[in-house]
């Protein structure tokens, strides 16, 4: 294969960020290590698409990481609620690293989070970085299925707009 | 408003609030792959994703990095080995995976330019990027023409596959430079087929080189009778280094 230098350089310098959402989405160590496997297969088959993105090349990698991921949770049998304490980010609030790298446009989403209501926040962020379903998210706040999309739908709404002031 | 109402994708917050769901993660699988097979075919809906991953993106930051085991690597690079030499099922075109020697080009190209955007800010001092080859996937709302291009600097030559879209009966693609302001100037009519090679007249190379952009119109066969495009531009991209 030509430019496999190329392609060992992206690997190195990104697969310990993608496996960490793998792992973090799948919460399934041997699960995660497949899904690794076949997102860098995806990123070489996909990646003259990043040309057409405005995402930076890692918000990219990362997009890509984590949708398989998620696309692969979804398509379990059963969800399984096995967490493992380990994985666990305690807070998913920013940390410094957050502020610190991205600076003016990460503090925005996270003030923008924090006008919604405390509950509602908390689903978008845990539906981030967890990939969390409606059904899952219905079922921890203990309202039906189509309650939860109204809610969340509506707070994605007052993000945009936040977003956008 | 009733649940049933705002149940469906017809509700208010219509197709950008579904790609907010989808960038999200909170759908189910059926109702993902419906907004996946959309931003393969809809240029406007994968546009609203691409903004909906551009707003949620600082949230990433709450990843840990956790070291793969060591084998992943060698056996990403097996599934690699096979996958360039196996059509994929949702090839568009088949007669595109004939040509593997472009489609290689055309991948690495694209690895290689992700590569080095993603190494620069570890290096230094910061490296020049080469300008040896170029790349840009030409495609246009309201569109299904797509086409991947490598411009290799060295050879002076332009490589194009044609992903997708017909140019139907009577009518060819004909390729156009735009640098700046200036009126588009043709670099020819694009020949048919999957994978082509077309050159590039010197006095064109450096302004390829230093980011034209690039567009497809729909012409008259043989190209356009006027020297400018008088049909519709149905793909255009940027020319960017790797």
């Amino acid at each position: 294969m030509k430019d496999r230098g190329a392609f060992d350089l992206l690997y190195r310098q990104t697969s310990a960020k993608l496996f960490g959402v793998c792992l973090r989405v799948l919460n399934d160590r041997a699960e995660a290590e497949e899904a690794l496997q076949e997102v860098f297969v995806k990123i070489w088959t996909k990646a003259d698409r990043f040309a057409a993105s405005d995402l930076s090349p890692i918000s990219w990698l990362v997009a890509i990481a984590r949708n398989h991921a998620i696309d692969r949770l979804r398509s379990r049998r059963q969800v399984t609620v096995n967490i493992d304490e380990a994985l666990e980010v305690a807070d998913p609030s920013p940390g410094p690293e957050a502020s610190a790298v991205a600076g003016g446009e990460a503090e925005r989403i996270y003030g923008c989070l924090e006008e919604l209501e405390k509950d509602r926040a908390a689903a978008v962020r845990g539906a981030y970085l967890k990939g969390e379903s409606y059904v899952e998210l219905a079922e921890r706040h203990g309202v039906p299925l189509n309650t939860m999309r109204t809610w969340l739908r509506r707070s994605l709404q007052k993000l945009r707009e936040c977003l956008e002031r | 408003m009733t649940l049933a109402e705002n149940s469906g994708p017809e509700w208010e917050g219509g197709d950008d609030i579904f790609a907010a769901e989808y960038v999200l993660g909170v759908l189910p699988a059926d109702e993902r792959r419906q907004a996946s097979s959309r931003i393969d075919g809809e240029p406007a809906f994968a546009r609203l994703v691409d903004q909906w991953e551009l707003r949620f993106a600082p949230l990433a930051s709450a990843y840990p990095e956790v070291e793969p085991p060591a084998a992943i690597k060698p056996a990403i690079d097996r599934r690699l080995a096979t996958a360039v030499q196996l059509p994929s099922s949702a090839a568009p075109s088949p007669g595109l995976w004939s040509s593997l020697a472009l489609w290689r080009g055309l991948a690495a190209a694209a690895v290689a330019a992700l590569a080095l955007y993603v190494a620069v800010p570890y290096v230094n001092p910061p490296v020049q990027a080469p300008q040896e080859r170029m790349v840009a996937t030409l495609a246009a709302d309201g569109s299904d023409v797509k086409y991947m291009v490598m411009y290799d600097a060295h050879s002076g030559e332009i490589g194009l596959a044609h992903v997708a879209g017909e140019r139907g009966a009577d009518r060819d693609f004909e390729l156009w430079m735009i640098e700046g302001n200036n009126p588009p100037v043709s670099m020819g009519v694009i020949p048919a087929g999957a994978s082509m090679k077309m050159p590039v007249k010197q006095d064109m190379r450096d302004k390829l080189a230093a980011g034209a952009v690039l567009a497809v119109s729909l012409e008259p066969t043989g190209g356009s009778p006027t020297g400018q495009p008088t049909g519709p531009v149905v793909a255009a991209g940027d020319l960017r280094d790797i």
